[in-house]
Formats: C-alpha cells, structure tokens, sequence
C-alpha cells in the first residue's frame, strides 16, 4: 500500500483540543508558518486548535503530525479550525478587538480546551517558542490568566501607563503592567467565568477586554506575568485621539461601575507572581515636541471650562487655570491633580453628568497636558527609563484612592 | 303718542332683558368655569413642582446646557416657570370652556377656531424644544471635536452650528402656526445663509495653516516613500 510521503493537513472533525491558540496579529504567512512549526515541535499528546480565517489564503501549507495511537506521535497535534470572526483590521478599536475575544473564548468553551492563548500584537523580537511559554502556566502552575509585561520605552503605551495601568492597581490592589494585554493566556475556568457574566447580561460585548483581568482579580483566581520583549505599537493619529480615549476608557470605567462592591474593600497593592527574565529595550534619543500638547491643554482650558465645570469640582478647575498660565518649559502636572482628574472623571462617567461620549472626549486636552508634563518630568530627570516616574504616579493613584471612594459614595455630597 | 313712546321702551326693554337672562346662564356657566380651571389650576401646578422638585429638574437642565431657561424663570427656577405655564394653560381651556357656553354662533365659531390651532402650538412648541436640545448638543460636539483638533476658532464654530440649528427650528416652528409664511420662509433664507457664508468664510480663512500643513505632511509621506532611504521624522509618542 503506497504510503502518502507528505500528508495533507488533519481535516477531520475536532471533539476537544488542550489548547486554542488565536492570532489575531496582523502577522505575514512566514511568521505564521513559523508560529505553526514552533507549535509542532512541543512535546505530545498536546492538541492544539489554532483558529484561523479565510483571509490567510497565502499561508504556506502546514503537515500534520502523525496519525494519533501511531509510534510517531512525539509532537504536538495540530487543528486547523475556523475562525467564527474576522480577523480586526488595521487599528481597531476596542469594541471590536473584544467581539474577536468573545469569538475565541466560544470556541475555546465549545471544544472544552484547557487554556486558550490569543496572540493580538506583534513584537520586536521574541525568543522561539514565546506563545507555549505564555500558555504553559496554565497547564504547570495553574494559573488562570497570563498578562504580559512588555519592556518599554519611556514613550510608548501612554494610556496604559498613565491611566490603565495605575487605575486597576489602585482599585484591585495588584501591580498589573498590562491588564488590557492585549496577549493573553486563559484558563478554562476563567473563559467559563467570562461567558457567564457575558450570558447573565452583567457585562456588554464592549467590556470583555477591559473587565478580563478585573474578573479574574474580583474572583480571586491566580494571576500571573509574563515578561516579554517590546512589541510594536501603531502610530500616534492624532485627529482620532479623542476617539480612541473614548472607546478605550468608556469600557474601563463601564467595568469599575461594575465592579464597585469589589473594588472599595482593597486597599494597598501587591506584586503579581513574575514568570520569565525582565527584558529591557534600548533606549533612542527622542527630542519631543511638546509645545503642541501644551497648546492643545491651554485651548481645553479656555474652551471647555463649562463642561470640566460639570465634571470637576472647583478647586480642582482652579488649577488646571493657574497650570495654563506658566511657560512651556514650566509646565508640570501634579501626579495628585491628575489622579483626581481621572477619578472626577469616573464617576461624572457613572452619574451619566453629561452625554458619555462628551465626556470623556473632552477628556483629551487633560490626557495631552499629562503627557506633557510627563515628558517634561523624565526631561528633567535625565530619566532613561519611565519605571520610576511611572511608579510614584501609581503610589499618587493609591494614595488618592480615599477621595474616590468618598466621592463614589455620596456624589451628591462633593457634586461640584 | 306717549302711549307708543311708552309701548316701545316697554318692548325694548323687554327686549333688552330677555336677551340679558338669556345671557344669564352662559355668565354664570363662565364664571363657575374660571374657578373650576383655577382650582385645578393650583392642585396641577402643586403636583408639577412636587414631582419635578424630586427629579431635580432644575439641575438636570443645568446640565444639559439649557442653563440660559433658568434667567428667563421666575426666581431662576425652571420648574416655576413649568408649573406657571401649566396652570395658566388650564385657566386659559377653563375660560374658553366658558365662553363656549355662550349660545351664540360666533362664540362657538371662535372656540373651536382656537381648539383647531392648539395642536399646532403644541406641535411648533415640540419643535422648538426639540431643536433647542439638538442645537445644544450639536454646540457641544462641535466645541469638544474642534478643541481637540487644535482649532482656535472652536467657540465660534460651536456658537454657529448651535444658532443654524436654532434658527432652522424657529422657522419651523413658525410655519406650523401659519404666522406670516411668507416673511419667515424669507427671514429664514437669509439668516441661514449669512450664517453659512460666514463661518465658510471664518473656517476658510482660519484653517489655512492647518490645511497647508496637512498638505505639507500629505507631500512629505509621498516623498519619503518614493525614497524609503532617507530618515522620515518620526513622532516617538505611543498612545495604545
């Protein structure tokens, strides 16, 4: 009988795989068809589901292993599965970067997988075998969420670092880097928590990435680390920054209003159990135009004073006016005045003060002065690295945690 | 002779109070109408400020950027004026209720001339407070959208979409009560218009710069894609 010297791809209908890995990176067919080789070569009986499209036609095609009960089968089994959703295209937001998540994780649920890792952002450079190295400690430590630590630059990932970042530790009470991943490994107990809260409607398609790590936390499951290298970042558009704050903050603070019984018990912060070595990237030297920022915080100041005046209380308004007056090269946001911004703005959020949208919109001049002044703060430190700066604004963020708290009790009490 | 003297200011007079008991009843049904309609004037205007008092009308118009209603109130208060107007509403129904009681063709004629406008106040009424609420709103996208594209005209902008929008609904507002068709469709042409022409103006004129400079960054990507060789200014901020 004539034996087929290169088999075609296992086509056969899936029952239940170990592991569901998504890619939903924009990655060419070689890295595609490394990630495959990569995940052949694990050890066996693994099973392995990776979700793809019908957008990849390019990809070269991938031999299956052999036959499962033959001797042959050291490596892991690969299945090819179709994707329920498109693949998100270009930049998209987080609305439908979630609905691709909640695709992944039905598919995770309905072929019973242990773990599930979704591979949504390309790196710089990572070591082979980086995707098993985020799913394995679903399977050796029983861990139930993997975020990553990416290494980085003082000037990149923004709005995790200012605002992201520092707000789910000083409510949750653990140091997360990157709580919104966006790369992720899941267990299955935590996708079957997801779509629970999904199907009791306590949660909305929008919020899965933003509420992923604060249901894990709120749950009390084991929440690991992983470090990796830099990824890549989409350049700054900035005609859509208020659009992007929009979409990025309304389903964080859609899932604090959420989680609020949760959150107003913690109170100092711990570190997250760290897998993998620090990684560090190198520094450029980057001149940084300001005086762009500076303009578009002073314009907000004079501009939008009656609808901060809606959201923030008086003396907060106070100095934000006296902030406008100095020259550039002074200008410094207090890490206390802009902690009390982003928690104004939470709860004007809630209380529905203004039209949403509106809200946090108007949020950007606010956003472009803190990174202005943060910019001027490394300047002036000589600083290589933003580590330091970024934690004294989270000790600032936990530090004024008591205001919010106080303010989310009784609104009407401190209702500017 | 002074007999038919007598016979005719007898008759007259006859005449005069027939027609007045006549009137009597219709008098008397007009009054009892004014204290109906103001009895229920008061308990209506009583129950209005209660509820809206407990919705917190006042703050909620307030936020919604309709402050400006609160100096036309009386006591600066939103919910008085609402209360007022309702009351004055039913005392107004009550009077004509009573003059509808006069059997006379001309009174009935002109109550029920005045019961056919009213849905068209209240409609001219629904149009001018809807388009109120979408000119504010409007106002304040276009302030926030045009602050955060660094346009230092912003504020003009904003007033001028809001008053397009206003305009546009007083217009229509007044052709649905019929006032003067002619004259309002006209008034309207041209204050819409110089609206118009003057923000092009002021956004044609004022946007200059950015528009050069969006051409210039448009020719330089071209350019530094053309010759991928040569370093582009890159911009190191990253947001997400």
């Amino acid at each position: 009988m004539e034996t087929d010297v290169n088999p075609q791809p296992v086509q056969e209908p899936v029952q239940s795989v170990d592991l569901v890995v998504s890619i939903l990176a924009e990655f060419d067919s070689a890295a595609i068809t490394k990630t495959y080789e990569e995940l052949r070569a694990l050890p066996g009986p693994l099973r392995i589901a990776v979700l793809e499209n019908d957008q990849r036609e390019s990809l070269a095609p991938v031999s299956s292993a052999a036959p499962e009960g033959s001797e042959d089968q050291k490596n892991a089994v690969i299945f090819h599965v179709s994707s329920p959703s498109a693949k998100p295209r270009g930049n998209p937001g987080v609305s439908s970067v979630s609905e691709a998540y909640q695709s992944v994780f039905a598919a995770a649920d309905k072929l019973q997988a242990r773990g599930c890792c979704v591979i949504a952002s390309k790196h710089e450079s990572e070591k082979p075998g980086w995707i098993w190295q985020l799913a394995q400690p679903l399977f050796d430590k029983g861990v139930d969420l993997v975020l990553p630590h990416y290494a980085r630059r003082k000037f990149e990932g923004l709005l995790n670092n200012g605002i992201i970042a520092p707000l789910i530790r000083a409510l949750y009470g653990k140091r997360v880097n990157n709580p919104m991943g966006p790369d992720f490994a899941v267990s299955q107990r935590l996708i079957q928590t997801m779509l629970e809260v999904r199907a009791g409607g306590n949660g909305n398609r929008r919020q899965l990435l933003a509420s992923l790590t604060s249901t894990a936390l709120c749950q009390n499951l084991q929440v690991a680390e992983m470090h990796f290298g830099a990824r890549v970042y989409s350049p700054t558009d900035w005609t859509a920054m208020s659009s992007v704050l929009a979409d990025v903050l309304s389903p964080v603070f859609l899932d604090m209003e959420r989680n609020a019984p949760c959150w107003q018990r913690t109170r100092a912060s711990a570190a997250l159990p760290s897998l993998g070595e620090p990684r560090y990237v190198a520094e450029d030297k980057v001149d940084l135009d300001i005086a762009r920022m500076i303009e578009s915080f002073q314009l907000g100041n004079r501009e939008l004073q009656e609808i901060w005046g809606l959201v923030l209380p008086p003396a907060t308004l106070f100095d934000l006016r006296r902030l406008a007056l100095p020259a550039a090269e002074r200008f410094r946001m207090s890490d206390e005045l802009w902690v009390r911004i982003v928690y104004d703005f939470a709860l004007a959020h809630r209380l529905h003060t203004i039209s949403r949208d509106h809200l946090l919109r108007s949020l950007t001049p606010l956003y472009l002065g803190w990174v202005a002044s943060y910019a001027q703060d490394l300047k002036a430190a000589g600083a290589s690295s933003p580590e330091q700066r970024l934690e004294r604004l989270s000790l600032a963020y936990e530090a004024g945690k008591s205001y919010l708290v106080s303010r989310w009790r009784w609104p009407d009490r401190f209702n500017p | 002779m002074w007999q038919q003297v007598k016979q005719a200011l007898a008759d007259s007079t006859a005449h005069f109070l027939t027609r007045l008991a006549r009137l009597l009843p219709g008098l008397a049904a007009l009054i009892v109408a004014i204290v109906v309609a103001i009895v229920l004037a008061w308990i209506l205007a009583v129950v209005a400020r209660r509820l809206l008092t407990s919705l917190r009308f006042d703050e909620r118009l307030g936020r919604w950027g309709s402050a400006s209603l609160g100096e036309w109130s009386p006591k600066n208060s939103p919910t008085i004026l609402v209360s007022r107007t309702l009351a004055i509403l039913v005392i107004v129904s009550g009077f004509l209720i009573g003059v509808a009681a006069f059997d006379f063709d001309w009174t009935y004629w002109s109550v029920q001339t005045i019961f056919a406008y009213i849905p068209n106040v209240v409609a001219g009424l629904a149009i001018w407070l809807v388009g109120n609420i979408i000119a504010r709103f409007l106002a304040r996208s276009v302030l926030i959208g045009a602050v955060n594209l660094n346009l230092q005209y912003a504020r003009f902008l904003s007033i001028g979409v809001k008053w397009l929008v206003i305009v546009l609904a007083v217009a229509m507002a007044l052709e649905h009560l019929k006032i003067a068709p002619g004259i309002v469709q006209l008034a309207f042409g041209i204050l819409f218009g110089g609206i118009v022409l003057s923000m092009s103006l002021a956004v044609g004129l004022g946007s200059k710069e950015f528009v050069t400079k969006s051409l210039e960054r448009d020719s330089k990507k071209a350019a530094s894609e053309l010759r991928p060789s040569e370093p582009v200014e890159a911009d190191p901020l990253r947001h997400l």
